[in-house]
């Protein structure tokens, strides 16, 4: 017991200066964040019909899919300045205020509330189908409409909830119109791959399922991989002895790009497609200049495939010196979207503004003119191919 | 609180322990935590406070239940997170088929637990500390790849539509807040009593000498599997809390980084120590809502936080002191700051 | 099968290498050093500022400019491991392992997110490429490019080996995995031998790195995680702290991930990958050439 009492003097004063280093820091962690927002006081809140029209939006900033947020952040930050350029809607101007959710449910459904508690009008965010579904009842119990630019599980619509609308075309219609262009190219044996995500699951199981039906070319396998290594090879290996001479990539770029890198290598000499996750230049760079050129793609319309977008690739450049990404128009569309219901309702209640979504007739987005079908998805998927070329995807058939 | 307990011996230091020592050390400060916690939504109460708060409640009750295996008995997990994922599909899958109120699950999900713990500790328990880090790791993995690719679990979606404790109920946000941190206090409580028990003895004398143990007529096996069962009990209940309030759960809840976050507030905390794991689960869990407004510096900032705490206070912030002062737990807990004196014995 | 057995085995010497790392720090300090996998990753990163910042001067994928930058990557690896070392771990020496494992926690968050803030999220493209056309060999296609990256990877594990076995230094090392304080008596710097072994460690991973870079030609913040998990599992299968095992433990854990694809699809390849190796430790506790060790507490 005498140990204890020995070095008494010593360490007693370092823990004390610890105990005041320790205290600091934590002071200054606290200082700092209460400084910006209240403890968890959850954003400032809007009084009334004054200030400005908030629109919420969780999209991950951190953990596996950071890279897509900021591309959508842009989107919906560029409709939001040009709206409010223009005065704004019902004499309010828009704000965005973007959350994190980190494509994890437990933080989007914070961030959900937080967006509430920030008397959110409508949400326009969502790119994570398994984040965004624990959402979806929150906003719906607090009469929030969401318009969802980039998730597109059909378990998002398949509950009916009043106040949820997918601008971006559904799994169906994307596994749809692979299927139409495969039988179109002519292929024979189609190998499917997914990355095991729901996103990615949803269409490769709605496009397999719909292979070796009559008029459909025949299911070589259907494999999937996990996202976030490097290496393929057992992979390709295992999916190359089903003799594929269409492989059909329903992932994301930075998977696609290795594989069809890991695939020419391995000797395929068949063709490419893959979903809307994958279309973005970096896809090609990643698979290296030969393999990249002549893989087709099923996506929704960008503004890189839309005659007279380029002023908006400028404005987007311009604004924020770099290029788009994917689900950039698709952001921008729904800030569009919301800001077009409120508009109609004239009033930011969320019944009214749900009520004006249903109601829409044709208005233009990036990929058509757009009608929300019963489901509330959208009428048209208007999904087309497109095919790289030169490093750039463009327009391939618009499959009318 | 009314058995009759050992007098409490205060821990022998160095000066007479101050005020702030005392009210540390008070019996009452459990209470205290409770009434705050109780308090806290006439405080704030908006939809994004609470559901923080609810975050946290579940996360406290989730770490206490690692605490018993970790903290108690010195098993390294590293795939809790396993436990919650399995607590979480049972009573998720079935509320939803057989359309039940969650809590009736609860059975189902005790069975569901205790078989993965013993499924997954039966086998393992005797390896050396760190390849149970591992195989843990392992098992947490496979777990969480299972439920990503089976259909009854809802593949890479997960489930949703999940119902409350007692149907559509409770599932007002402040009821539910206030159920939760009754359930997690009695959680709790029980798992402090637990430490305190003859288990809890066997457990921290494992901890800190096998050998001995088993000398000493323990059946060291036994007892482990033990603290590994009950862990997976309190994690599964805690998982019914975690379906009850998302509503739908996904694969994605139940990664590595759960069970990464989850040991950080137990050790954090000052292993062992219910209070300390306590607080520990309440920091873990709201500092990254805290730092929600640096955005991009977000895991960055957490990162240095954890490395600066630790070396301010390597034993936890609050540790675990032993009410008899001839335990080797003193000695171990009490970390770097009383080497100098053993090397100059 | 002969493509299935090359696959496994390229795969598993990149494997090795970074599970080198983890085992020789494992072996010195009893340390699990998370931040392992981003040391890794810190490599890739450097390694493509590097040939950044040479540009054009660097002709098109010569292999010799390559190795240039990956002598220079493995010095930035390797001195960012000691900076580890010093401002994280060593100041906790003598204090609970597990809160040595919080830190090395800590310390992955932030080399993760510090690389974030400065390459941001996005993946980056490596600028030079081992591109190659493959080759027919037993019935496996293989490129000259894989041949040379294994031929890399297995030298720098052969001069590992040496070191550690046949030099004063690597004595020093083993001496000190047996008994620290026993070195510390007989006048061994023990701080300089751990920090020259994190040295050795991180070098090893950030040269993984530049390779995997080069050869698979994306890199992002968070590719350092699945390898150091794969990496960690590798160096327990061979028997961590042993040299010898823990190349094995890689080409071992390379070759079941190849064959468990084959048989049951890459979504269960981890499972089986993860399950064989607690089947193997239940009945192998050491795994396959660690020697029986009696536990401290």
């Amino acid at each position: 017991m005498n140990r204890h009492t020995v070095p008494a003097l010593l360490p007693a004063s370092r823990t004390t200066s610890r105990r005041v280093a320790l205290a600091s820091v934590l002071t200054a962690v606290a200082l700092s964040t209460t400084g910006c927002n209240g403890l968890l006081g959850g954003g400032s809140s809007e009084d009334g019909d004054k200030g400005p029209i908030v629109l919420g939006m969780n999209i991950p900033l951190s953990g596996s899919s950071a890279d897509v947020g900021p591309y959508m952040q842009n989107g919906a930050q560029l409709a939001v300045d040009e709206i409010n350029a223009k005065g704004g809607v019902l004499g309010r101007k828009l704000r965005l205020q973007v959350e994190d959710d980190a494509c994890d449910p437990k933080t989007a459904v914070a961030a959900a509330n937080k967006l509430v508690a920030a008397h959110a009008a409508v949400s326009v965010g969502g790119y994570c189908s398994g984040a965004t579904l624990p959402t979806l009842p929150i906003f719906d119990k607090q009469k929030i409409p969401m318009v969802i630019p980039a998730a597109n599980s059909n378990q998002l619509v398949a509950q009916h909830l009043k106040h949820v609308f997918l601008i971006n075309g559904t799994g169906k219609q994307q596994a749809a119109a692979a299927v139409a262009w495969l039988r179109k190219d002519g292929a024979r044996n189609v190998a499917v791959m997914d990355d095991n995500t729901s996103y990615s699951k949803d269409i490769a199981d709605l496009t397999s399922a719909q292979l070796g039906t009559a008029g459909a070319p025949a299911k070589a396998t259907e494999e999937a991989v996990n996202p976030g290594e490097s290496d393929y090879g057992p992979s390709v290996t295992a999916v190359l002895k089903s003799n594929p001479d269409y492989i059909y990539w329903t992932g994301y770029y930075q998977e696609g790009g290795l594989l069809i890198r890991q695939f020419r290598q391995a000797g395929y000499k068949g063709k490419f497609l893959v979903g809307d996750g994958s279309v973005d230049p970096k896809l090609v760079r990643i698979a290296g200049s030969p393999n990249g050129e002549g893989v087709y793609a099923t996506m929704t319309q960008t503004p890189q495939t839309t005659p007279g977008a380029e002023s908006w690739i400028a404005s987007y450049k311009q604004k924020f010196g770099a290029e788009p990404g994917p689900y950039a128009t698709q952001s921008y569309d729904a800030v569009r979207v919301a800001a077009e219901a409120v508009k109609a309702a004239g009033s930011t209640d969320g019944d009214k503004v749900a009520a004006s979504l249903e109601s829409l007739k044709g208005f233009k987005i990036f990929s058509g003119p757009l009608t929300f079908t019963a489901d509330h998805t959208l009428s048209n998927g208007g999904f087309a191919i497109l095919t790289v070329k030169n490093g750039e995807f463009v327009l391939q058939d618009s499959l009318n | 609180m009314t058995a009759v307990q050992n007098p409490p011996v205060k821990p022998v230091r160095g000066r007479g322990p101050s005020v702030v020592t005392r009210l540390l050390e008070s019996r009452r400060l459990g209470w205290g935590g409770l009434a705050l916690g109780l308090l806290a939504p006439f405080v704030t109460a908006t939809p994004y406070a609470l559901n923080v708060m609810t975050s946290a409640a579940v996360f406290v009750m989730l770490t206490v239940g690692l605490n018993i295996v970790v903290g108690y008995c010195g098993l390294l997990d590293l795939g809790f997170a396993a436990f919650l994922a399995v607590g979480a599909y049972t009573g998720g899958v079935l509320a939803t088929r057989l359309e039940l109120p969650l809590l009736a699950t609860v059975p189902a999900v005790v069975v569901a637990t205790v078989v993965a713990g013993v499924v997954i500790g039966g086998p393992t328990l005797r390896l050396r500390s760190d390849y149970l880090a591992i195989v843990t790791l392992g098992f947490g993995e496979i777990i969480r790849i299972v439920a990503n690719n089976l259909d009854v679990t809802g593949g890479p979606s997960g489930i949703y539509g999940i119902p409350g404790l007692l149907g559509d109920r409770l599932s007002d946000p402040v009821v539910f807040y206030y159920t939760t941190v009754v359930i997690v206090s009695v959680a709790v409580l029980f798992a402090a009593r637990l430490g305190r028990s003859r288990i809890g003895r066997a457990w921290r004398f494992v901890r800190e000498d096998e050998d001995a143990a088993e000398a000493s007529g323990i059946n060291t096996y036994r007892v482990k599997l033990a603290a590994y069962v009950a862990g997976a009990v309190w994690g599964g209940l805690s998982g019914v809390l975690f379906a009850a309030q998302l509503s739908a759960i996904s694969p994605a809840s139940f990664t590595f980084l759960q069970s990464a976050l989850v040991l950080m507030a137990v050790v954090l905390g000052g292993m062992g120590s219910t209070r300390g794991v306590v607080v520990g689960a309440v920091v873990i869990s709201l500092l990254p809502e805290l730092l929600r407004d640096l955005a991009d510096y977000r895991f960055f900032v957490f990162g240095v936080l954890l490395i600066v705490v630790m070396l301010l206070r390597p034993q936890g912030l609050w540790p675990h002191r032993s009410r008899e002062p001839d335990d080797p737990a003193t000695r171990s807990t009490a970390g770097a700051d009383d080497l100098p004196a053993k090397e100059e014995k | 099968m002969s493509q299935l057995i090359w696959n496994g085995l390229f795969v598993g010497s990149f494997y090795a290498l970074v599970a080198l790392g983890y085992s020789m720090v494992y072996g010195i300090i009893k340390l699990l050093n998370f931040a392992h996998g981003d040391l890794y990753m810190l490599g890739a990163f450097s390694g493509y500022a590097t040939l950044g910042a040479l540009g054009g001067a660097v002709p098109g994928g010569s292999l010799i400019a390559l190795l240039a930058v990956l002598g220079l990557t493995m010095l930035v690896t390797g001195l960012s491991g000691v900076a580890l070392e010093r401002v994280a771990y060593r100041p906790l020496r003598g204090a609970p392992r597990l809160s040595l494992l919080i830190t090395a926690v800590g310390a992955s968050f932030a080399l993760e997110y510090g690389v974030r803030l400065v390459a941001g999220p996005n993946p980056q493209v490596y600028p030079v490429r081992l591109d190659g056309t493959g080759m027919s060999v037993l019935g496996a296609r293989i490129t000259l490019q894989q041949l040379a990256l294994m031929a890399v990877a297995v030298g720098l594990m052969v001069a590992l080996n040496a070191l550690v076995m046949r030099s004063r230094q690597g004595r020093a090392m083993r001496a000190i995995a047996l008994d620290p304080k026993a070195c510390l008596m007989m006048g061994v710097d023990v701080d300089a031998v751990i920090s020259r072994t994190f040295f050795i460690g991180s070098a090893l991973a950030g040269a993984a790195g530049v390779m995997s870079g080069a050869y698979y030609g994306k890199i992002d913040f968070l590719m350092g995680f699945i390898i150091g998990l794969k990496a960690f599992t590798a160096a327990v299968i061979g028997g961590i702290g042993n040299m010898k095992g823990t190349m094995l433990g890689g080409l071992v854990l390379g070759l079941l991930e190849s064959f468990s694809t084959d048989w049951f699809g890459g979504e269960w390849r981890d499972v089986f990958a993860f399950g064989f190796l607690i089947l193997f430790l239940t009945v192998r506790p050491t795994g396959l050439l660690g020697e029986r060790v009696t536990e401290r507490v």
